[in-house]
């Protein structure tokens, strides 16, 4: 059987109907990519550490909050909404009024959270969403020894 | 006074050119914001919600520590970038970045159920390397 004979076309020029499909289809790609992205924020810490100065040291009105294994949340040894509680109103208005006071005084507000190795994350980050609503940026985390 | 006309009396052709200059402005934006966070983030951590959290203005000297919880057998596995690592072993790490750039800051992406002790080793190697900026990354909802 006799094959046909194709015609060589040496000089087709550039096409732009596949470079189309190609670019559509690379974004598709990336549209859809793009689509899987959650926005994350964050939430602020700064450890404690070693701070040389020839200055006089200012003091700071430290307060303590602790996170127990259970979710209870306590500042100052003092127990604050139940553990089921995400919003945690109680201790996010005490920590307003307790911003609010050390405005008043002109002194620094520190606080230092302490959270039991077995409680979990969430409940932390709960604890810090409350702080970040007072607008308490000296925020110091440690956690409970094992030992 | 006369307005311009159109030109041509005839049907308005389809421009191929301005279509493609779109597609390619399309295509650089989608590249761009898709790339710039897969890398580094395990998209398979359930991050806790904090509605109230601050905007992230930018990634620059961020070092991610993605720790994921396996509820199966209760345990945490900690991957710094893309690595799985032994918190101890990083330090050294830790520390050349901070040596290279004073501003780096430690980026904790948790599961929200993680018990606070993975999280508080990732504290403990950053305090190490003496890194004192460390943030936790939340959803807003």
């Amino acid at each position: 059987m006799k094959m046909p004979i194709q015609q060589a076309n040496p000089d087709v020029g550039f096409q732009i109907a596949p470079m189309i499909d190609v670019v559509f289809v690379i974004l598709v790609f990336f549209m859809s990519l793009a689509a899987q992205i959650r926005i994350e924020q964050i939430l602020q810490t700064k450890l404690p550490g070693v701070a040389i100065s020839s200055a006089t040291t200012e003091f700071v009105d430290e307060q303590i909050l602790q996170v127990g294994e259970d979710g209870e949340v306590s500042l100052n040894d003092e127990s604050y909404d139940s553990p089921q509680s995400r919003d945690l109103p109680q201790l996010t208005g005490t920590l307003l009024r307790l911003k609010a006071s050390s405005d008043a005084a002109k002194s620094k507000l520190v606080v230092t959270l302490i959270s039991h190795p077995d409680s979990p994350y969430y409940r932390t980050i709960d604890v810090l969403n409350s702080l970040a609503i007072a607008g308490i940026t000296n925020v110091t985390f440690t956690s409970d020894s094992d030992e | 006074m006369a307005g311009g006309g159109g030109g041509g009396d005839g049907e308005p052709e389809f421009q191929i050119a301005p279509m493609i200059d779109v597609l390619l402005v399309l295509l650089i934006f989608f590249m761009s914001i898709a790339t710039t966070a897969v890398s580094r983030y395990d998209p398979s951590i359930a991050l806790p919600v904090a509605p109230d959290a601050n905007k992230k203005d930018d990634s620059e000297g961020e070092l991610v520590f993605n720790v994921a919880w396996r509820a199966q057998t209760q345990s945490a596995v900690t991957t710094y970038e893309e690595h799985t690592v032994n918190l101890d072993d990083v330090v050294s790490t830790l520390i050349a970045r901070k040596k290279a750039n004073p501003k780096v800051r430690v980026l904790v992406r948790s599961d929200a159920l993680t018990p606070v002790r993975y999280i508080s080793a990732v504290i403990d190697a950053a305090a190490k390397a003496g890194i004192s900026d460390v943030t936790f990354a939340t959803l807003s909802r």
